[in-house]
């Protein structure tokens, strides 16, 4: 990542490719907030960062981060903010605000996101925020354009004091390919010291000279190396394409034999659109099919083109030749050029006839979660009249599914959970006779939830907050949070307390280890009789990190087939159908339960919710 | 349908359950909160005990009536009879205690040293409020369950349990007519892949029963006229004096009966058996023409088994009971009040169906009750 080797050729992951694409910008700043898919670009930045002198946070949020970067820039600095969508759309307003202020040293928006939602609950467009801040927006294909990228837009950036924005996707975060290394600088970019005068600030009257710079850098982008054309000199038939959908369609042009007459046109800088670029292939052509991952963003771009120039083109594109959501994929990309080109459809090879079974995201074996979710479902049921569970981001998102007994009813953004259960909590006072309940994770309390709890706290809303505290960022691979005492660069630093936190709040704050069923489901039902702003903290660490932590098993868990009652009345497969944990399993050939001892973490958990007595833990005390 | 899904529409949504206990203590999937039947997760088999126990799923009263009892006993209003007798416990210091005469806990008492029994489950009243179910083994724990409660616990949830458990093999269980049903369902093995030891059941004792009361508002109006911590006792004295009295530190507070009965639990309005058909010796409050003020100090048995019989001789024996003649005509009030009961439940259970010819849990054995 580091070696200064010019022209050698390495595979590397997209997101390696961004990491290597920074270094030979020679970044002085990087900041970021995990998500999927470009949580592992800091924590590579991070490691480092000491050797080639810049700085890297983890940092609390995605504003703190974009914010963070317009300083480094404001003293000249090269600034790298790396988020996910919704991370990206957090900072709408720090997004705009530094977009009419312009920027010093270069700052980039790496933005990643996830078509289909892989990793993500939705599948938001990063593209549509360049355009609304007004900034430029470049998408890489390959791993050679993700770092290439990189350097580029640092340039444009610096050119003509603009943020730019990268917008990349799970394919290409996730993919390998062969990347040729660039040169390194010697050292990262000189910082200046600000100066009286200088001016980096967000008014009314910078909206002008804002749009200016936009207008200039589509003269930049007009020959900009990033895009490219393949195909006759005026195509009748023209694909247009940013973003995955190009490889997939190369290979399917190909394929189909009709790669010779179909005009192809790559674009990796998206806007502001390099206008005559595009009308030079679009004047001669009838039918246009435009390949692109999520929203038809260059479809309403180019298609508003062709109106102005009084263009008559027929569109093929998110409308109507490809699915309206959901990942571009080989099969949907070559039904639609068949669509453009009229090439015939070729046959699709059967696939087995093993269907693989269906399964549900699930906690992992000796997740804390599960077993919160578990006892929140037995006291929701104890209402008189069943409570409302207002769920949030983070891994327990999946307590929505059987993982977590099909908790929430609503769960909207990261850090919703607080602000949603306030609303609800409030109207408890007008006639609303029901227990109000939301919870967040460790990281995302420090993320978003603090402004939610100060005001749930302030307006005395009756509510519960269960604070899954698992001493981690798990959802996303492990990043310190600032609860963590580690940083991104590896400093251990004093972490922060989240009781001694609610207690200045002001909240009522219990402590309940989600292990301890009897007594946390005890300490859970009474908190939630308590009126006012209640929080429970859920402490017991994310049996993944346990796992790394320790070289073996605390304890052996298994069952004496002898005393389990299997499917019976009694039971009826408790442990495995209903606590669900992914160590309890199956004999299907005695119908008995059974303990899948490589899953198994050893948390002994199930032992204590046996109604047969079945469940043995061996070794040790019970966890 | 699912078991859970089965107890959930039949019982508990069209509110017949009486929060018996009956469904609970087998499995994990059913437990109570103050006095609400919960179910805390769904099991997904078809058949169960849980709904196969429950006193208000359908069942053929008269099939098991006679599988327990010789059908020449059986009285169509008050179901099997052998005798009524007027009694109290001799021992005044369970008549201090008592609800009325103290029978009851000087019958089970005496069961359990002379070997009837080794256990006992009873209902601990705590004053009248929020009782609990429990399992007796010594005499002493008998009398801590003196004195009746108007809400229904759960106690057959004990039972449950420690027929699980296997420890005890002749069980008493006391309880109200919905509780003493349930326990000869259980008697009758019906799901024979999993009898829960069902043989362990020793003697049934049987309470006679008007209604039960919802927790919460019981809990309410106790705390609007007295402070709930301080009531030692509860009763509803006859009709004439449309009362209930709580009594607090020794002082009897009379709350109007017109506040009590809409607090009524929703699944007692369904109950057809004023008397405990279903158990070995019935006991209620006596009823005699020497007036409530006497009345309160005797109890009335309905010895409806041979094993009751014998309790009932043996209690005489030993002096354990004093007895006084039944009122004339005593049987035949008994009756009356039994058969009102049981019009009132039918009246009731048409207007829940929505059809005179559709009487619910009763349908097994509609042609008993239509024509009441």
């Amino acid at each position: 990542m580091t070696a200064n080797a010019p022209g050698q050729v390495c595979l590397m992951q997209g997101n390696e490719a961004i990491v290597r694409g920074a270094v030979e910008a020679g970044i002085n700043f990087a900041a970021s907030y995990p998500g999927s898919p470009s949580s592992q670009v800091l924590g590579m930045l991070g490691k480092i960062a000491r050797e080639r002198g810049f700085y890297a946070e983890w940092s609390t949020n995605e504003v703190c981060a974009l914010q963070a970067c317009t300083g480094a820039s404001l003293a000249n600095g090269r600034a790298l903010c790396v988020v996910k969508q919704n991370g990206l759309l957090c900072t709408a307003d720090a997004l705009h605000c530094a977009a009419q202020a312009g920027v010093k040293g270069g700052l980039v928006i790496v933005s990643s996101d996830d078509p289909s939602a892989h990793s993500s609950t939705n599948e938001f467009d990063s593209r549509w925020q360049a355009m609304s801040a007004g900034i430029p927006l470049l998408e890489p294909t390959t791993m050679q354009e993700a770092k290439d990228m990189i350097p580029y837009a640092f340039e444009l950036s610096e050119k003509v004091g603009q943020l730019v924005l990268i917008r990349v996707t799970t394919r290409v975060c996730h993919g390998r390919g062969n990347v040729t290394l660039g040169p390194l600088p010697e050292k990262p970019r000189a910082l200046e010291r600000v100066r009286e005068w200088d001016r980096m600030v967000c008014v009314s009257y910078m909206h002008g000279p804002a749009l200016q710079k936009l207008e200039s850098l589509r003269e930049c982008f007009e020959t900009s190396p990033c895009n490219h054309y393949e195909g006759p000199e005026a195509p009748k038939k023209l694909i247009i394409a940013g973003g995955t959908g190009r490889l997939y369609g190369q290979e399917a042009l190909r394929r189909l034999g009709v790669d010779k007459e179909t005009g192809f046109l790559s674009l990796g800088t998206l806007w502001p659109l390099p206008e005559s670029y595009i009308l030079k292939r679009l004047r001669s052509a009838e039918e246009v099919l435009i390949l692109e991952e999520v929203d038809p963003f260059l479809e309403r771009a180019v298609q508003a083109l062709a109106g102005r120039e009084g263009l008559r083109v027929k569109f093929l594109g998110r409308d109507n030749a490809l699915p309206a959501v959901g990942e571009l994929d080989p099969d949907v990309v070559t039904s639609a050029i068949c669509a453009l080109t009229g090439a015939a459809l070729p046959e699709k090879k059967p696939t087995g006839e093993l269907e693989l079974p269906v399964r549900e995201m699930s906690f992992c074996a000796g997740c804390p979660h599960r077993a919160t979710f578990y006892l929140l479902k037995r006291a929701m049921r104890q209402e008189k009249h069943p409570g409302v569970v207002v769920g949030d981001i983070g891994c327990y998102f999946m307590a929505g599914q059987s993982a977590g007994q099909y908790a929430w009813q609503t769960c909207n953004c990261m850090g919703s959970g607080v602000n949603v259960a306030e609303g609800l909590g409030q109207l408890t006072n007008y006639g609303l006779d029901q227990k109000v309940v939301t919870m967040c994770g460790d990281s995302t309390f420090f993320h978003t939830i603090l402004p939610g709890l100060v005001n749930a706290t302030y307006h005395n809303a009756n509510m519960l907050l269960i604070v899954l505290d698992n001493s981690a960022t798990a959802m996303t691979g492990f990043q310190p949070h600032p609860g963590t005492g580690l940083t991104a660069m590896g400093d251990h630093v004093k972490p922060m307390d989240i009781p001694k936190i609610l207690d200045a709040v002001g909240c009522k704050v219990e402590v309940a280890d989600p292990f301890d069923v009897v007594e946390a489901e005890k300490t859970l039902r009474w908190m939630l009789d308590q009126p006012g702003m209640n929080v429970l903290i859920m402490r017991q660490p994310c049996a993944t990190l346990m796992t790394k932590e320790r070289s073996k098993k605390p304890v052996r868990v298994y069952v004496d087939q002898d005393v389990c009652i299997g499917d019976g009345c009694g039971c009826d497969k408790y442990c495995s159908r209903v606590w669900g944990c992914p160590g309890n399993t199956w004999d299907f050939k005695k119908n008995k339960a059974l303990i899948d001892p490589v899953t198994c973490v050893g948390c002994g958990v199930c032992a204590k919710l046996c109604p047969s007595g079945a469940i043995k833990v061996e070794g040790g005390e019970e966890a | 349908m699912l078991s859970t899904i089965a107890l959930d529409t039949q019982v508990l949504r069209p509110g017949l359950c009486t929060g018996c206990g009956a469904c609970q203590g087998l499995c994990p999937y059913w437990g109570s909160v103050d006095g609400r039947t919960v179910c805390f997760f769904d099991c997904e088999r078809t058949d169960g005990r849980c709904q196969r126990f429950c006193p208000r799923m359908p069942t053929d009263l008269d099939a098991l009536r006679k599988q327990f009892f010789p059908e020449d006993t059986i009285l169509p209003e008050i179901g099997p009879f052998r005798g009524l007798y007027l009694t109290r416990a001799a021992d005044e210091s369970i008549r201090a205690k008592a609800q009325h005469g103290g029978s009851m806990t000087a019958l089970v008492e005496l069961a359990l040293k002379e070997g009837f029994l080794d256990a006992a489950v009873l209902t601990r009243s705590r004053g009248g409020l929020n009782p609990e179910g429990v399992l007796a083994t010594t005499p002493e724990e008998v009398r801590a369950c003196s004195g009746s409660s108007f809400q229904v616990p759960p106690t057959l949830a004990v039972l449950n349990q420690a027929l699980k458990e296997n420890k005890y093999h002749s069980i008493g269980v006391a309880g109200t007519p919905c509780k003493t049903l349930a326990v000869y369902k259980m008697k009758a093995n019906p799901l024979p892949e999993n009898d829960n030891h069902a043989g362990n059941i020793g003697m049934v004792f049987g309470l006679f029963c008007g209604w039960g009361l919802d927790w919460d508002g019981l809990n309410a109006l106790a705390a609007k006229h007295a402070d709930p911590a301080k009531v030692s006792h509860m009763d509803i004295p006859p009709s004439k004096y449309h009362s209930l009295e709580l009594r607090e530190d020794g002082e009897t507070v009379s709350v109007n009966l017109d506040e009590v009965t809409p607090l009524v639990r929703s699944g007692c309005r369904y109950c057809a058996d004023m008397t405990a058909e279903f158990a070995d010796l019935s006991i209620g409050g006596a009823r005699s023409a020497d007036g409530w003020d006497v009345d309160k100090g005797w109890n009335q048995i309905i010895v409806r088994s041979e094993k009751g019989q014998q309790l009932l001789d043996l209690a005489r024996e030993k002096g354990v009971l004093e007895f006084k003649d039944a009122m004339e005509g005593g049987l035949e009030k008994l009756k009356k009040a039994s058969l009102g009961k049981k019009r009132t439940a039918v009246r009731n259970l048409r207007e829940l169906t929505g059809r005179p010819d559709d009487l619910g849990y009763l349908n097994p054995n509609r042609e008993l009750f239509q024509d009441l």
